[in-house]
């Protein structure tokens, strides 16, 4: 585990010095999160009337939260990068080393999107308090909750989009299906909650895996209560076990695959 | 009646300084430190009609400033162009009729297109009929021997020939002057001596006045009759090759396989190359004493094999550069 | 000098006539490019269907007249992006001497150094465009005055990113400028003016200038005005006018490939 830490570590001194670059990333942020102040206004007639379960102070923080997970995660980036390692051959230098490449790959990550959601939660409660002029209802306690189930839907987003760049083992680019995936979460999993949806579709977001990483902390910041904490952390654990397995099954296969091939 | 005329010229670059450590990147965003660099300074040459004329320096000389103010291509700051009698500055579109450009390292083909549609795609660049266009593309096809690969796209062509292609291209429209950057940059020299060959047949059957930067002498020395050097920004030397050769090399080196040992001293007007007892190679002034006085020396009886020859014209250049440095 | 402007126009043509055939060499590439585009502004519907379900006026416009917003905003990028890709990134070209080609050619540097790529996925857009046109109610009026603005649209964003573009002749590190500018004229374009209030909704009529390529259209569309068809139209004349001026007082400043090779 020491090992990975460190590689953690280093990667996030790497990523220091671009901070500049994350600082014009904030732009866009701030504008889309201000077009969305502006919708909600206009949709709310009354900021205390509650639509679909939520007030208007609620939806703003929302988008804040979901927009937060998603711009730190910079996984084009990563998608690209696994899906390169793969088809470049590079993947087969790292069969011999003495460390997971998924692993390797997912705390390297992680170290990156530290530097990033760090920056990004500052820029948001800023902006939410803003636009806003309060934060909702949290403690100490449930603040740290929120912020484990942020960490481990980072965690989870990570292992998928490792999964999808290995997709590349199975198909030649598979940057299309990280396209697919990113439009999917922005849609269902970004703009609105869960209960905004039809009936049929709620059932189906709730076991997908919009509910842990995007759906979750964010509900869990607008709206705390620890038996939905206690649900979102269980289903976010299972989550990465799977997330987790099914990328070491394709790894494997892929790599077997490699050998026979001769590399 | 010159067809270049360049007077007093001179270009500034003002070019932002770098300094390492987070600390000074934050406090350059800030207060950006700048320094001018002088690429050109001042310098005055004429080029005559038909002459084939190399412009040669080291690397960051002002070769390729000067050549991109000649084009058109960049503002100088002082002094005055006429080429063609054309303003680059004022008359760019007029002017670009009148030459051709090759740019080493740069490309202006389609690479998925074909040499022959390429050419089109040039003719139509610089509004020729679609007939004349034909009729010079096969012109310049057997010049510079394109048959072979005409109908091939360029991607899939070596660099030699993608090289006989740019030049070509930039031929279409019959240009007076013809530019060329570093041509030969990147080839091997087989590829460089056939290009070379090519650019030399141009100039006898079209009469087109030739103005080439390299940093390979070679290149130079096969293919110009005047040669001008630039270093630092300044003229350093324009003069004839002839002139260059006679002026430099007044030194011969004398390379000698001995039968016997010989015990030489550096003498007035000799100077030891090196000395490995049967083998011997020292430099002769010939300005201060003879070959055959030299040879004298060495006791011609004793000699098994002997080569005499010139010093290389890098190294004169080199020396060139070396004298304005200190100066 | 009709001459002149008809020669320009061959080359322009030749060149994009060309990109296009490079980038159908692989036609798969080519095929999927599109379609995920037109799937990608598609998928924006499911936004708007839901928040229609909570109101059926956001912003004083009807979901038939948001999605009339959606066709002319891809409309106009499409239009920019596949004629003119390479405004898009002026600043590069700028930066890395890549002018010089252009400018020892008796063209005008500036429409050829634009002309001469084009982005496959902005087909994509412009087919999105014609969709939301048809799901909106398609007459040949309609249809003319569609084509028309997402041409002038185009030209317009087109000259937005030149102007922006060309303070690379001045501060290489301007492209981050341009690539913003570029991104808040696209941010905005696909939602409904009504919803913005005050100072923003000014500054969407003038310096974020959205209001003239996306809500006059659209105004214009569901029913015509002579005064806002003309004021669009000037604005991108004037527009188009400021974008040469600038470009070529920039270009005097123009340094080639020389400040790279002093920083090495």
């Amino acid at each position: 585990m020491r090992k990975y830490l460190f590689i953690y570590k280093s990667e996030i001194m790497s990523e220091l010095q671009y901070v500049f670059n994350i600082l014009i990333g904030f732009i866009g942020y701030v504008i889309i999160l201000f077009i969305f102040l502006n919708l909600w206004k206009y949709i709310y007639n009354d900021p205390n009337e509650l639509i679909n379960g939520y007030n208007m102070n609620q939806m703003i923080w929302y988008v804040i939260i979901t927009e937060i997970l998603w711009s730190s995660l910079g996984g084009r980036k990563l998608c690209r990068k696994i899906c390169d390692d793969v088809r470049g051959g590079n993947i087969a230098y790292n069969i011999n080393k003495p460390y997971s490449y998924i692993g390797y790959s997912l705390f390297s990550h992680l170290g990156s999107a530290t530097i990033r959601g760090i920056l990004y939660i500052i820029l948001g409660m800023i902006l939410g308090f803003i636009f806003l002029g309060s934060f909702p209802n949290l403690n100490i306690l449930s603040i740290l909750a929120v912020l484990l189930s942020g960490i481990l839907a980072t965690i989870i987003s990570t292992l998928l989009i490792i999964f999808i760049g290995l997709l590349a083992f199975i198909i030649e680019d598979s940057n299309p299906f990280y396209w697919l995936y990113s439009k999917a979460m922005l849609v269902l999993g970004t703009i609105f909650p869960i209960e905004y949806f039809p009936k049929v579709m709620q059932t189906i977001l709730k076991y997908s895996p919009i509910y842990v990483v995007s759906y979750g902390p964010a509900k869990l910041f607008v709206e705390f209560s620890w038996p939905n904490f206690i649900t979102i952390i269980f289903w976010q654990l299972i989550y990465i076990l799977i997330a987790y397995g099914l990328c070491a099954i394709l790894y494997k296969k892929g790599v077997k695959n490699l050998n026979v091939n001769g590399g | 009646m010159a067809i270049i005329e360049v007077k007093k010229l001179s270009k500034n670059f003002k070019v932002k300084v770098k300094e390492k450590g987070l600390k000074n990147s934050l406090k350059a965003i800030i207060k950006p430190k700048y320094k001018i660099v002088r690429a050109v300074k001042n310098i005055s040459f004429e080029v005559e009609k038909g002459e084939m004329i190399a412009f040669i320096g080291p690397n960051g000389a002002g070769k390729s400033t000067t050549i991109k103010m000649l084009t058109g291509i960049l503002y100088p700051n002082n002094g005055s162009i006429k080429v063609l009698g054309i303003d680059p500055q004022k008359e760019r579109k007029k002017l670009a009729y009148e030459i051709g450009t090759v740019f080493g390292q740069k490309e202006q083909l389609w690479t998925h297109l074909t040499p022959y549609d390429n050419f089109k795609f040039f003719g139509a660049i610089y509004d020729i009929p679609e007939s004349r266009v034909e009729k010079k593309i096969e012109e310049l096809k057997m010049l510079f021997e394109l048959d072979d690969f005409i109908n091939t796209p360029v991607r899939n062509l070596s660099l030699g020939q993608r090289i006989r292609c740019e030049i070509v291209a930039s031929l279409i429209h019959e240009p007076k002057i013809l530019f060329l950057d570093e041509p030969t940059i990147g080839l091997d020299p087989v590829v460089k001596e056939n290009i070379r060959t090519l650019i030399k047949r141009m100039n006898k059957e079209y009469k087109t006045t030739v103005f080439l930067t390299s940093h390979d002498v070679s290149d130079i020395e096969k293919l110009c009759k005047r040669v001008i050097i630039i270093n630092n920004g300044q003229v350093v030397l324009d003069d004839t090759m002839e002139n260059l050769k006679y002026h430099y090399l007044n030194k011969k080196i004398v390379d000698a396989k001995m039968k016997e040992r010989v015990n030489l001293d550096d003498e007035d007007g000799i100077t030891i190359l090196k000395d490995k007892g049967y083998n011997l190679k020292i430099e002769v002034d010939i300005q201060k004493r003879s070959v055959a006085d030299a040879l004298k020396l060495l006791n011609p009886d004793n000699i098994i094999d002997i080569n005499i020859s010139n010093v290389p014209l890098e190294d004169i250049i080199s020396d060139i550069y070396k004298k304005e440095g200190k100066e | 000098m009709l001459m002149v402007v008809k020669n320009q126009l061959k080359i322009s043509w030749l060149s994009i006539k060309y990109a296009l055939i490079r980038e159908m060499l692989n036609k798969t590439t080519f095929l999927t490019n599109i379609i995920f585009m037109v799937l990608n502004n598609a998928s924006f519907i499911v936004q708007w269907i839901i928040l229609y379900s909570l109101k059926d006026n956001v912003g004083g416009y009807t979901f038939k007249q948001v999605l009339l917003l959606w066709g002319i905003a891809s409309g106009t990028y499409g239009v920019a992006h596949f004629f003119f890709k390479k405004a898009f990134s002026l600043s590069d070209t700028i930066n890395t001497g890549k002018l010089d080609s252009y400018l020892v050619q008796p063209k005008n540097v500036l429409i050829s150094a634009i002309t001469t790529d084009i982005d496959t996925s902005a087909l994509g857009d412009m087919i999105y465009a014609y969709i939301t046109l048809f799901i909106y109610g398609v007459t040949l009026p309609n249809f003319l005055l569609f084509t028309f603005f997402c041409i002038i649209g185009g030209i317009f964003l087109t000259s937005i990113s030149i102007i922006l573009s060309s303070l690379s002749f001045w501060f290489s590190k301007s492209d981050i400028i341009a690539d913003t500018g570029n991104g808040l004229m696209t941010n905005f374009a696909t939602y409904p003016d009504g919803i913005f209030k005050g100072i923003v909704k000014i500054l969407l009529f003038t310096l974020i200038p959205v209001g003239i390529v996306n809500y006059i259209p659209v105004r214009v569309m569901v029913s015509f005005n002579l005064g806002s068809f003309l004021i669009v139209i000037m604005a991108t004349i004037f527009i188009v006018i400021l974008a040469f001026l600038v470009f070529y007082k920039g270009l005097k400043k123009y340094s080639s490939s020389n400040l790279m090779m002093a920083k090495i």
